[in-house]
């Protein structure tokens, strides 16, 4: 079931379907995990362990809100990690080497990202190669590029207080909590993810491209040009990420960011979003996000080995997987 | 009343000239059944009317009107709706979406893309529509069209193509993969689309479904039409044998003399 179909539905309907639905099933899922994270360990839940699964979250987050919009139109993108890396190594080397204000060099970020996005966006569709490939590739250009501007060496940290540093990477307290500002981010990109894809005429064409793109097509939707724009936006929300992060450890390294792409990837479909396109949940993706988040930091707190806790993240994700499988096999047979 | 003219139609791809040379009129309330073999340049012509592609030469007129199409966009504002049998529907959304799918009422229109759907709106007139179309019963306009059968699923798309209302609907193979009774729901449901005053250009294999609901047959081989005739005016083996190009009447005249 798609949320697509849920706000349409009477209540009761409503019920049973959003109970049967992929995000709920997430959602069971994560609150069993937290549960058994806070009774393993009382740590869990203190205000320092929250503040920093916090402080995290939001930066694998933001990109898999824009990983799940382009998913539900059935492309992806792997080119999130490098360019989570790159971005905030081309702005600080703006300012550090090239004297640039702070502002410009940002503007520059931003529009690499953007041309990156369109590259992608260009090649999967007027060229017609697989997102799969040309994002592969885009990823190994983009880390390449991050790697030889700096020569492999993270850069000098850079420390000084401004509004962009504040706007992005700014800290607050609520009571014993520490949040960063990045978490409004987060916030208000996700309820914007939420009405676009739900609510928007555009989150329609979205999963009708990812559906049946021909049909789309044949109603006049502009496939392609979605798609670009999609592709444009998980790109420049991965530079946002990746300035985010630099900010707040006030340093910016060629290889920050390896392997986000596939942890992205895993918290959107853990969170019930279909690979193969027409389904997405921005609900789920929040789920996915948290739920691998926690994960993450839940195990190494209940003294999983360093070395071993890759296995469990995996087993976990192929466990929500087949639960996922096995609803949706599931619901077709009702 | 001439709702579709074609005039000397003409498509080459490379060195193949898909379509040589195509010229037809279709009238209102008619059902116009385009039969030929594979490769006989059926699916060009049907390409060309609905704005996947623009021709190389030849005029198109919709009512009496020179148009150029160069989009499906233009096709649709025309008033010419393609349904083809895999393409016509996103099996992961709801009916409702679906009949608006490219046409979603919105509020807040300045909003472009971004503009929310008027859900309200969306769920009453897909309602309304399915009602009328007399589906309504077995059907919920919220139920996602991966749950429908084949033959619901062509009702739907037709249903949607009268719903804006086109003058001209092109079913391109509405009954392949069909079963017996969904085929003949099918067909029945072209017949009410003529009723209620559209045109339809049906494209088909199968030239007994062609006898069941056509009014005139057009029978095209290598890119050429190269026979029209209304059915009462001919018989399934005459029309069988205009398609393959072997004159089997003329066979079957000889075995009967002898």
């Amino acid at each position: 079931m798609t949320i697509a179909a849920e706000e349409e539905m009477p209540r009761s309907k409503r019920r049973s379907s959003l109970i049967r639905s992929p995000q709920f099933s997430s959602l069971v899922i994560l609150i069993v995990l937290l549960a058994v994270f806070a009774v393993a360990d009382a740590n869990f839940l203190s205000p320092l362990n929250i503040s920093n699964m916090m402080a995290f979250l939001p930066e694998l987050g933001i990109i898999a809100l824009g990983m799940t919009l382009l998913l539900t139109a059935g492309e992806f993108d792997l080119s999130v990690g490098a360019v989570f890396g790159l971005a905030p190594v081309v702005v600080m080397l703006l300012v550090q080497n090239g004297g640039f204000d702070i502002g410009i060099a940002l503007l520059v970020g931003l529009l690499l990202c953007i041309a990156i996005g369109a590259v992608n966006g260009l090649i999967v569709t007027k060229i017609g190669i697989s997102s799969f490939l040309v994002t592969l590739s885009m990823l190994l250009v983009v880390r390449g590029a991050a790697l030889y501007i700096t020569q492999g060496f993270p850069l000098k940290s850079w420390d000084q207080p401004g509004f962009f540093v504040t706007l992005l990477a700014g800290s607050f307290n609520i009571g014993t909590f520490r949040f960063y500002t990045s978490l409004w981010w987060f916030i208000g990109l996700s309820l914007l993810a939420i009405y676009v894809l739900h609510y928007a005429k555009l989150g329609n064409w979205i999963s009708a491209i990812g559906s049946n793109r021909n049909a789309a097509v044949a109603r006049g939707v502009p496939a392609d040009a979605v798609k670009v724009w999609l592709f444009i936006l998980t790109s420049a929300l991965a530079g946002l990420a990746g300035m985010i992060s630099a900010f707040r450890i006030s340093a910016a390294s060629p290889v920050a960011g390896t392997g986000y792409e596939l942890e992205v990837i895993a918290m959107v479909v853990v969170g019930g979003t279909a690979l193969t396109g027409g389904r997405g949940t921005i609900l789920g993706t929040i789920v996915g996000a948290l739920m691998l988040r926690s994960i993450r930091n839940g195990i190494v707190l209940i003294g999983v080995p360093g070395l071993a806790y890759n296995i469990f993240v995996g087993v976990i994700i192929l466990a929500m997987l087949i639960l996922h499988a096995l609803l949706q096999k599931n619901a077709a047979r009702n | 009343m001439e709702v579709l003219r074609l005039q000397n139609l003409q498509k080459s791809f490379g060195s193949v000239r898909a379509l040589k040379c195509a010229s037809f009129a279709l009238n209102e309330g008619e059902v116009v059944a385009l039969l030929g073999d594979n490769g006989a340049g059926k699916s060009t012509l049907i390409k060309a009317i609905s704005g996947v592609f623009p021709v190389d030469r030849g005029d198109i007129y919709v009512r009496g009107q020179k148009v150029s199409i160069r989009s499906t966009r233009d096709a649709m504002d025309l008033g010419i709706e393609t349904i083809h049998q895999d393409t016509s529907l996103a099996p992961d959304l709801s009916i409702a979406r679906n009949l608006f799918l490219g046409r979603e009422p919105v509020n807040l229109k300045w909003l472009g893309v971004f503009a929310p759907l008027d859900l309200a709106k969306l769920r009453d007139a897909a309602a309304a529509l399915l009602k009328r179309v007399g589906i309504s019963k077995k059907l919920d306009a919220d139920a996602l069209v991966s749950t429908l059968s084949g033959g619901e699923r062509q009702s739907i798309a037709i249903s949607r193509a009268m719903q804006f209302a086109a003058k001209v609907i092109i079913l391109d193979e509405p009954t392949n993969n069909l079963g017996v009774e969904e085929t003949h729901g099918v067909l029945r449901f072209v017949k009410e689309v003529r009723a209620a005053g559209h045109s339809v250009l049906l494209i088909t294999h199968n030239i007994h479904h062609v006898f069941q609901v056509a009014d005139r047959i057009i029978v095209m081989r290598r890119g050429e039409i190269v026979a029209e005739q209304t059915v009462a005016d001919t018989d399934l083996l005459t029309v069988e044998s205009i398609i393959t190009g072997a004159d089997m009447s003329a066979l079957l005249k000889e075995t009967r003399a002898k």
